[in-house]
């Protein structure tokens, strides 16, 4: 179709309006019943989910703020929130999944603001003005390849990101017997970090396997958090901040060959903080 | 004095007239429902209506969980737990209201899908289309704000690395954390602060954009289908 001035545009649309009207048929009942009739499935499949999440309800927990398991829907509800608890998922509602695994991809502090602010912002802009974009006065697909294109590709690329967003971390390891690994990998970090040495396999944050992480830098990250990463100076004393980053900063970046950049700093504080710290902490060597 | 009383038919329709002597409602709601649309229009141009439905039904299950939820971080959680646990229906209400968010936005999904697919933001619908995504958008931020509510630990953490992940923007990021948690972490006033979000702020603006996305829907006509038959002809114009 050939590009049309604006009078040319406005003559064809009200041609095309005054037509619809004068052949159409009146939106009551005639659409009305179709409406309604898809109102009601929708109603019923809502309804329905939530019959389905409730009949895999377990039991009320008799245990004080504890969670209440469910099945394929998931929990009733999980335990209540606690700052103090180290264990946890911060995995969004499903239809965030595109933009996690997003940051899943651009997680280095460096890139992180591509999948955080950067894509997300294009694509809320492209979104808002698409009508402004495609100027193709046509509306027959077969005459619209470009459109055509775009609205394949953009489903298949949020499914996928949904998809691999909601894939679970990989399979988790076993602990290193070097002091803090058992308390890396029982704690917070790895629900987020990947790291060999203490066999966790976390989504979210940077790998500590593939990337090497000194002393200072990691009791900063650990005490006041950057990023998506919360503090946790709430959640553990100096010398388990301490332990955790001697740990880090000694045994990270195994996967490009070299132990962590600054042990030698670390090696002032670190394992002396983890016995200090006690408990998991220590480690079994240093406890055997 | 025999003619004292109207007949029976004239006084049943005596407020209809009162009312539409005064609005002109009875003529409005006649042109909405007898105006016509396209003959051709199809299933999948139900989806708009549905999203209505869907929409009310958050309402009203929001505002039944409104009376029993209190936005406390002491007893958010412990109020949930009860609606879901022992108020009557209770589970009812909270799982429609929690699955009513996914269904709504698949559904926002489609009809978006479908829109791009009849070409329908097309002149003169680009403001309806406007209109549509920032709708959606607002759609996800009632997500984000309704996550938190739940108050246990998947909404707990997951809610700190969103609103870290707010702070990541360059300038504006670390104030929009601020002003959404109150402070440096999750307190009482966030919890409130989502809450009046999440049913005050978002949907009023969300309602005023359905009303307007509707206005321009009836003003310029549904479109039919692209692969459409039908033709202009000469007498028609």
């Amino acid at each position: 179709m050939p590009r049309l001035t604006a009078r040319e545009r406005r003559e064809a649309y009200q041609r095309e309006y005054a037509f619809q009207k004068k052949h159409g048929k009146s939106f009551f009942p005639h659409a009305v019943f179709h409406d309604t009739i898809v109102s009601l499935i929708v109603v019923a499949l809502i309804m329905g989910m939530a019959v389905l999440w409730y009949a895999q309800f377990g039991p009320v927990p008799e245990i004080a703020d504890a969670a209440r398991e469910g099945g394929i829907l998931g929990p009733a509800y999980e335990g209540k929130a606690d700052p103090g608890v180290l264990r946890y998922d911060p995995r969004p509602e499903w239809y965030f999944f595109f933009l996690f695994e997003l940051l899943r991809i651009f997680k280095t502090p460096e890139l992180l603001i591509v999948g955080s602010v950067i894509i997300p912002t294009i694509w809320m802009v492209l979104l808002i003005g698409w009508p402004f974009i495609d100027r193709n006065p046509d509306r027959r697909l077969s005459r619209r390849p470009v459109a055509l294109a775009v609205g394949v590709m953009v489903p298949i690329v949020l499914l996928t990101l949904t998809f691999y967003g909601a894939k679970a971390p990989g399979a988790v390891g076993e602990a290193s017997t070097a002091p803090g690994a058992a308390a890396f990998a029982n704690g917070a970090c790895s629900t987020c970090h990947t790291f060999a040495d203490a066999g966790t396999a976390g989504n979210v944050g940077p790998s500590l396997t593939a990337n090497a992480v000194d002393y200072e830098t990691a009791l900063n990250l650990i005490t006041n958090g950057k990023g998506g990463m919360p503090a946790f100076s709430a959640q553990y004393n100096e010398d388990q901040i301490s332990c955790l980053a001697g740990y880090v900063a000694t045994h990270s970046g195994a996967a490009a060959g070299k132990e962590g950049p600054e042990a030698a700093t670390a090696a002032e504080t670190y394992p002396a903080s983890c016995e200090k710290a006690g408990g998991e902490f220590a480690g079994t060597a240093a406890a055997g | 004095m025999s003619t004292l009383l109207p007949p029976p038919g004239e006084i049943a329709k005596m407020p209809v007239d009162w009312v539409e002597e005064r609005s002109g409602l009875i003529t409005f709601g006649k042109f909405m429902l007898f105006r016509n649309v396209p003959k051709d229009i199809s299933w999948l141009q139900t989806l708009g209506s549905a999203l209505i439905t869907v929409f009310i039904l958050q309402v009203t299950t929001g505002i039944l969980l409104a009376m029993y939820y209190q936005p406390d971080p002491d007893t958010a959680w412990m109020t949930i737990k009860f609606i879901t646990d022992e108020a009557t229906l209770g589970w009812l209400v909270r799982g429609m209201h929690k699955w009513g968010s996914s269904v709504m936005v698949v559904l926002l999904f489609l009809h978006m899908g479908r829109t791009f697919l009849f070409g329908a933001y097309k002149y003169p619908r680009e403001m309806t289309w406007i209109t549509g995504a920032i709708i959606f958008i607002l759609v996800m931020g009632m997500s984000f704000t309704g996550y938190l509510l739940v108050f246990d630990e998947r909404a707990y953490w997951a809610t700190i690395v969103g609103v870290n992940i707010n702070g990541t923007a360059p300038i504006l990021g670390p104030a929009l954390s601020w002003i959404l948690m109150v402070g440096p972490e999750i307190s009482t006033h966030t919890l409130s602060r989502f809450y009046a979000l999440h049913m005050l702020v978002i949907p009023s603006i969300l309602g005023g954009l359905i009303a307007l996305h509707m206005l321009l829907v009836v003003r310029l006509g549904v479109t039919s289908p692209p692969w459409s038959r039908m033709q202009v002809t000469e007498s028609d114009v």
